[in-house]
């Protein structure tokens, strides 16, 4: 397999933990996951970054295929890209303050993302409104927030591609607004910068990203929220006992986050809570968006304007990565919302103005689409369908997994595109060796 | 794939295998390429809950194919409205979908009372939906006109207390002429 293949994929797998028992078989959802030799393997063109095998691994075998805090070098200046979801995993902390503890662990810039959320929030208002008259997208328009939901559209639901909304992802509008205002400074003296992720998921970063206009563009890098958990708890805890908090100097607006309701983004229904539109809807949990994607794909749902989906529980705050759970930091999300209410610190005519300049316009040709969001299967044509059909009457059809496939469809598929043999079935092949 | 059952025949060990691969030798005549593929799906009849599910069937199925996925959205559309038809007036249906090598044939069939004026079926809010549909947000009679938008041709026949027969055909598009 070349580099470049192993680079793109999510999520890694411990050949030595792995003990063969095939839950992830069955939660992927584009069945991407194989039992061989009684080793699970991923078929890495397929994975869409989901992380449901993460979550659902007994042994802990599946990782992220996120970098660890200690690869933070002092020669480069580190600028972390930080999703509202971290604020949520410490209760009853400022934003501010666990920025400031970032900023301590070693990180140069802090950049907080919900400030580009609310730029989003006010394009996409903008872009509905317009929408009402110029049907220039149809409806329901779907959010393009979890770029999970994006691929798995690419994947499994090309027909909605169209009903993605084509404005700027909030991920590439901070990336932008770094790469255009803090990168070159550095660059010019010489040093070299690193820019840090924070994710709740192992969505690593935003694929839709403008390419660099400088020819030295940053490393990227993703990190998972557990992945510093650990050590931001403890500069939070300090900050939190402290009785002065240092000063810490921001040049922009978005290196701090003065807010208390700025963790409701990651919220289930966060999205759309502020938003100024009539009828939206919010979706979250992997199963939910399928069967609802399904839905839309048939012609319903055409009557709601705006669609959140998220393909974890509860929204970001049920990611993978994330440190606590999910319900104890949604009930510390809503703690915050009553005390500091939902409030907008963004002027909406600057917004317009940028919009007008066309800002935030994003890629909307749905063959571009699909090719920056990867995961793709090649078709099967009139004849092999046959012969599926033929190797389906073949085995029982009991989905035991026991060839390693998710289920008996996939591994006839698998055989007629040579990728197993009928003997791998436990049902032909008897009492012979299986897979599992 | 022909060789993968051939080069199975040759297990002596495998009596199963030769038992099921002789049934399906018998039944598809000796492996003969059929003309088409079709595959049939059951809808029950005032299951709502489920409703719907054959034509998922339906979508995943030419999903793995090649289609482009406007036509598969057609497809699902249609499928859909005439899923939605059976399950709220027709009791219990099936959904089959022939793929040939230039159409999709579409064809949903019901045992139900049947459509006693096809014509005035076919007119955009013409509904035959009672209160309980209308509240679950059904019946607002725009099914077979979006079917009939949707598709490139349709048929319906409908002969007194003899269930429905509803065929849509969608060409599938030259690929050279479209991209």
């Amino acid at each position: 397999m070349s580099k470049k293949l192993t680079s793109t994929c999510f999520v890694r797998f411990d050949r030595d933990l792995c003990a063969g028992h095939g839950s992830c078989l069955r939660v992927c959802p584009t069945k991407a996951i194989r039992i061989k030799k009684k080793k699970a393997a991923r078929i890495v063109e397929q994975c869409i970054g989901c992380g449901e095998c993460i979550r659902i691994c007994r042994e802990r075998a599946v990782s992220a295929a996120t970098e660890g805090p200690d690869i933070l070098d002092k020669d480069q200046v580190a600028i972390a890209l930080v999703s509202p979801v971290l604020y949520a995993q410490f209760p009853g902390v400022m934003p501010k303050d666990v920025l400031l503890g970032l900023h301590q662990m070693g990180f140069e810039h802090t950049i907080d993302m919900s400030y580009f959320l609310e730029m989003f929030q006010c394009a996409t208002e903008e872009f509905i409104r317009r929408n009402q008259t110029s049907n220039q997208a149809p409806w329901p328009l779907i959010s393009p927030i979890c770029p999970i939901v994006v691929r798995l559209i690419a994947f499994k639901f090309p027909s909605l591609l169209p009903n993605v909304l084509p404005v700027l992802r909030p991920v590439a509008l901070m990336a932008r607004e770094v790469k255009r205002r803090l990168i070159p400074e550095y660059m010019e003296k010489g040093q070299e910068v690193v820019l840090y992720y924070i994710n709740p998921c192992p969505t690593k970063k935003d694929p839709s990203c403008l390419p660099a206009r400088q020819q030295s563009a940053p490393t990227e890098v993703a990190l998972g929220i557990n992945d510093i958990y650990p050590q931001l708890i403890k500069h939070v805890e300090q900050i939190k006992a402290a009785d002065a908090i240092p000063f810490y100097q921001t040049r922009f607006e978005y290196e701090t986050c003065a807010t208390g309701n700025a963790s409701m983004w990651g919220m289930s229904g966060g999205e759309i809570a502020d938003m100024d539109i009539d009828r939206s809807l919010a979706v979250s949990g992997m199963e939910e968006t399928i069967h609802y994607l399904e839905k839309i794909e048939m012609g319903l749902f055409q009557d709601i304007e705006y669609i959140e989906f998220r393909t974890c529980r509860e929204g970001c705050l049920g990611g993978v990565l994330n440190a606590i759970d999910k319900y104890l930091a949604k009930s510390a999300v809503q703690r915050m919302i009553k005390r500091f209410g939902l409030g907008r610190r963004l002027h909406r005519e600057n917004i317009l103005r940028m919009y007008e300049k066309g800002d935030f316009q994003s890629e909307k040709d749905p063959s571009k689409l699909t090719s920056l969001f990867g995961a793709r299967k090649e078709a099967l044509s009139i004849d092999a369908m046959q012969e599926i059909e033929k190797v389906m009457q073949l085995i029982k059809g009991t989905d035991c997994t026991a060839c390693g496939a998710p289920d008996c469809r996939t591994f006839a598929e698998d055989v007629v595109r040579g990728q197993a043999t009928l003997k791998d079935c436990l049902f032909i092949g008897g009492q012979r060796k299986t897979n599992r | 794939m022909r060789a993968i059952l051939l080069g199975l025949t040759e297990d002596a060990d495998l009596p199963l295998v030769k038992v099921r691969l002789a049934r399906l030798t018998a039944q598809s005549g000796n492996f003969k390429p059929m003309p088409q593929l079709k595959k049939s799906f059951h809808i029950k009849g005032r299951d709502f809950i489920r409703a719907g599910e054959a034509s998922i069937n339906v979508q995943n199925l030419l999903k793995s194919m090649d289609f482009d996925p406007r036509l598969i959205r057609r497809v699902a559309i249609c499928g859909y409205e005439s899923e939605m038809n059976v399950v709220m007036h027709g009791g219990d249906g099936t959904l089959s979908i022939e793929v040939d090598n230039d159409k999709l044939i579409l064809e949903i069939t019901d045992d139900g009372p049947g459509i006693e004026d096809i014509e005035l079926a076919m007119q955009a809010g013409y509904s035959t939906a009672n209160d309980d549909h209308r509240e679950m947000g059904f019946g607002a009679g725009m099914g077979l006109p979006n079917m009939k938008k949707n598709s490139d041709q349709i048929q319906v026949e409908s002969p007194p207390n003899d269930g429905t027969v509803v065929r849509m055909i969608f060409f599938i598009p030259d690929k050279g002429k479209s991209d």
